[in-house]
């Protein structure tokens, strides 16, 4: 995720500080020189990032603390705000009518993150089309087309035309009972004059109420020129970042929006259209500082069970505060848990589960934990009705016929029994409370007290 | 590309002369005081236990004794010592960095940089700028020559039909330089076919379809959602058939994050088992381009780069970078999108023209 190397050491020198009310110009020193190198293996550029530690180094050692803050905390609210400060607010994007125009490097991703913008404007209740006026690299018209198509939204290009300029008119004109207008455009870079003049040209043309700069996660320190020229070019209105499903940790973006005093927009996080998120920058600070993220977590997860519900109408999730903890209930919870994407980027939001948590698992323990969910979801499928309202009822004989009957072993089939009735246990805690106790809770989770109050989490952690 | 660097290269070579410089005038003052001392100490340099040698031991391991650096200021000489390099190496670090080389990798040239320089004595006859020149040359094609070989040779040795396969995440360039490495080939009388083993994303086969037109080859396609492996083999059979020299096989990008993409770009290697695999990324790239030259290498294992964009005003780092941590080295630049623009790249002449005035 975006910047998350800055989040670990970050955390990591920070525990140095612990307990510590006041910081000497050594400790200061000593984490602004980690704040630099990870905000530089962060792609984020040499000048920025001069500037930023700078300002944090002077703020730390001549603002007094408030009283009762711990270094520690003192330090953090000055990233936290100095980072803010650079990211600046998402960008704003109402829900109405507007053509918004996507620009970027060849290969930043703009068909792919065009028909993204268009499915998320589509699940929003409008109405979005998406207009494809790169004349250059062959097979983007059928790639658009495609996407488009995957994104369910209406979709115009002309493989035969040449010109992207008068596409874009006839675009704009046949799909103009579209609410939202998203038009790409051919990749180009900054030093290609005349691809730049061609697309100033569009930009008159379309006259896009938004230009989006794509940038790809993995571009170094040439962002800074790039975003300048195409901010010359047709003015940069906001950032979208793509791949940020692979390593890259888009420090090019925050350079980006610096450059352009612009903010970021969207976050492109995997190949299909609905890897697609809303940037917050709370929720991406808080993320950085592995402090979780409950507002994306919450609107995965009500997709998700807006999904699931699709399927079964009669399943209420707080029945399972109520009433007993099935193994049917937690085949659906593992349900809607795999609707809402890779787990790690589930986890990712989870407080006092993302970061610091997350830097302590191995690597593959991601994938460890998907293939035992997958275990799971195969065992039950071998068991009867019965079994899965009654797991207590469950004896050897039926272990083995069910591990026989999976495909799996016995000692898997009682790890998942194990496993209902842990968070079997861990529910029954939670019955009866309100919301503010499960505030109190999450509370203590971040508190960060090991894996203590992860019961819940079960198989998932 | 690389043109920052060159620029900062220089400003570090000069910046070691000033801190030498300085050091120089004042050791010259110190000279007359401490001659008399220094005398002594030449006197009997064969003292067993002699006191300036004890004292290096116990302060400082990096810095010369007493001893050699008295020696040094008699005979005219000027010993780099640590401290004097604290400054200029800082800069040259940022200025690594500022052209995207990866972190680690900068590192790596510092240190060999630092190594090379420190209790480095510069004789009168030397200047302080050879001595910098030498030791930044040492370091830089230490770091970016790896096993350089000529890919046309290696073409014209290697049995026919020659299977290359080219990697990379997405949007770097693959299919392009596909293409433009069938073009490369033509000019120097290698006849190629094109197979285009990505089945995945959408308009992969109109793209190619139209470079395979665009260029006059013939290209082998399946289906979207067909069998990677199995189109490159249609290739390599099209190839032996019709002998034909050379089968270019292209692959869907893919994250180096995505597991179940990256065992199949394995299953690919193993079924076509090609001559040569190469690393396709962008010279834009930052500091990953090290993390996912290194995941393609070890799933499909490379054995050589071809670095696109490298006319989009990138400072370049990441050849040096890619070249240094898969050990395989860069053979080719993409320097814009008509199809005769790609380059053999040679990492000795980067070097001089790096360090040259």
């Amino acid at each position: 995720m975006v910047l998350d190397n800055l989040g670990s050491s970050l955390r990591s020198t920070m525990d140095t500080l612990r307990g510590k009310s006041r910081l000497d110009e050594e400790d200061v020193q000593e984490i602004v020189k980690e704040i630099q190198r990870s905000l530089l293996q962060a792609d984020v550029e040499v000048g920025l990032v001069m500037d930023l530690s700078s300002n944090i180094e002077e703020r730390a050692l001549n603002e007094e603390p408030p009283g009762g803050t711990s270094a520690r905390d003192h330090i953090l609210k000055i990233v936290y705000e100095e980072m803010i400060e650079v990211v600046g607010e998402s960008t704003e994007l109402p829900l109405e009518s507007q053509t918004i125009m996507l620009s970027g490097l060849q290969g930043s991703g703009k068909t792919t993150t065009a028909a993204k913008i268009a499915w998320w404007f589509s699940k929003k209740g409008l109405r979005p089309a998406v207009i494809q006026t790169d004349t250059f690299r062959p097979g983007s018209y059928q790639q658009a087309k495609q996407m488009a198509e995957n994104a369910e939204v209406q979709f115009y290009g002309d493989p035969d035309a040449e010109d992207p300029v008068k596409i874009a008119r006839d675009g704009l004109e046949a799909t103009e009972d579209a609410d939202v207008h998203i038009v790409d455009t051919a990749g180009r870079h900054a030093l290609e004059t005349e691809l730049i003049d061609e697309i100033e040209e569009i930009e008159e043309t379309v006259d896009p109420d938004r230009n989006l700069l794509v940038l790809d996660a993995a571009i170094g320190q040439g962002a800074k020129e790039q975003a300048r020229e195409f901010d010359d070019a047709i003015g940069v209105d906001g950032v979208t970042i793509t791949k940020l499903d692979g390593t890259a940790k888009g420090g090019g973006a925050l350079t980006a929006v610096n450059e352009t005093d612009s903010s970021i927009a969207f976050l492109g996080t995997g190949e299909t259209v609905q890897d697609i998120e809303r940037f917050e920058p709370d929720g991406f600070i808080s993320r950085l500082l592995g402090m979780g993220d409950l507002k994306q977590l919450s609107e995965r997860v009500e997709r998700a069970m807006q999904e699931t519900g699709e399927e079964e109408e009669d399943w209420e999730p707080e029945d399972m505060l109520q009433g007993s903890f099935t193994l049917k209930d937690m085949q659906r919870q593992m349900d809607a848990m795999s609707k809402m994407g890779p787990l790690d980027q589930v986890m990712d939001m989870i407080p006092g589960m993302g970061g610091g948590m997350m830097d302590q698992l191995p690597d593959d323990a991601m994938d460890v934990t998907q293939d035992r969910m997958r275990n799971f979801e195969v065992i039950m499928d071998s068991m009867t009705d019965e079994e899965l309202e009654e797991p207590r009822s469950i004896g050897a004989q039926q272990v083995q016929r069910i591990a026989r009957g999976s495909g799996t072993d016995e000692e898997t089939v009682q790890e998942l029994l194990q496993q209902h009735k842990m968070m079997d246990q861990t529910l029954n805690q939670f019955q009866g409370m309100g919301d503010g106790d499960m505030q109190r809770m999450m509370k203590k989770m971040q508190g960060g007290d090991g894996g203590g109050g992860m019961g819940g989490m079960g198989p998932f952690g | 590309m690389f043109d920052g660097l060159k620029e900062k290269l220089g400003s570090f070579r000069e910046d070691v002369e000033e801190e030498v410089e300085e050091k120089e005038a004042d050791a010259d003052a110190a000279a007359d005081a401490e001659a008399a001392e220094s005398a002594d100490d030449e006197a009997e340099p064969s003292t067993p236990a002699a006191a300036p040698e004890r004292e290096s031991s116990d302060e400082d391991g990096e810095k010369p004794g007493r001893l050699r650096q008295a020696a040094a200021m008699a005979t005219g000489r000027v010993i780099i010592e640590e401290d004097d390099l604290e400054e200029p190496l800082w800069s040259l670090e940022m200025a690594l960095l500022e052209s995207d080389v990866e972190m680690s990798v900068a590192e790596e040239i510092l240190d060999s940089v630092r190594e090379k320089l420190i209790g480095e004595s510069r004789k009168q006859v030397d200047t302080t700028a050879e001595l910098v020149e030498d030791a930044l040359h040492d370091a830089l094609v230490e770091v970016i020559s790896v096993g350089q070989f000529d890919f046309e040779q290696r073409v014209a040795e290697a049995e026919k039909p020659v299977t290359v396969v080219f990697t990379g995440v997405n949007g770097v360039g693959k299919t392009t330089s596909i293409a433009k490495m069938s073009e490369w080939l033509g000019e120097r009388g290698y006849s190629s076919v094109l197979a285009n083993g990505d089945t995945y994303r959408a308009g992969a086969n109109e793209q190619i379809q139209k470079h395979a037109e665009n260029v006059g080859r013939k290209l082998i396609s399946h289906e979207q959602g067909g069998d990677p492996a199995a189109v490159i083999y249609d290739g390599v059979e099209y190839a032996e058939a019709n002998d034909v020299d050379v089968v270019l096989g292209d692959t869907a990008g893919r994250l180096h994050t995505s597991n179940d993409l990256m065992t199949q770009l394995e299953k690919i290697h193993r079924v076509v088992d090609p001559e040569m695999t190469l690393f396709v990324d962008e010279a834009v790239a930052g500091q990953d381009a090290v993390e996912r030259a290194k995941e393609f290498n070890d799933a499909a294992e490379i054995d050589g780069t071809v670095l696109t964009k490298a006319d989009a005003d990138s400072s370049g780092g990441a050849a040096i970078s890619i070249a240094h941590v898969t050990g395989k080295p860069v053979l080719f630049l993409g320097t814009g999108q008509g199809y005769e623009d790609l380059q053999e790249f040679d990492p000795e002449e980067l070097v001089e023209d790096l360090l040259s005035e």
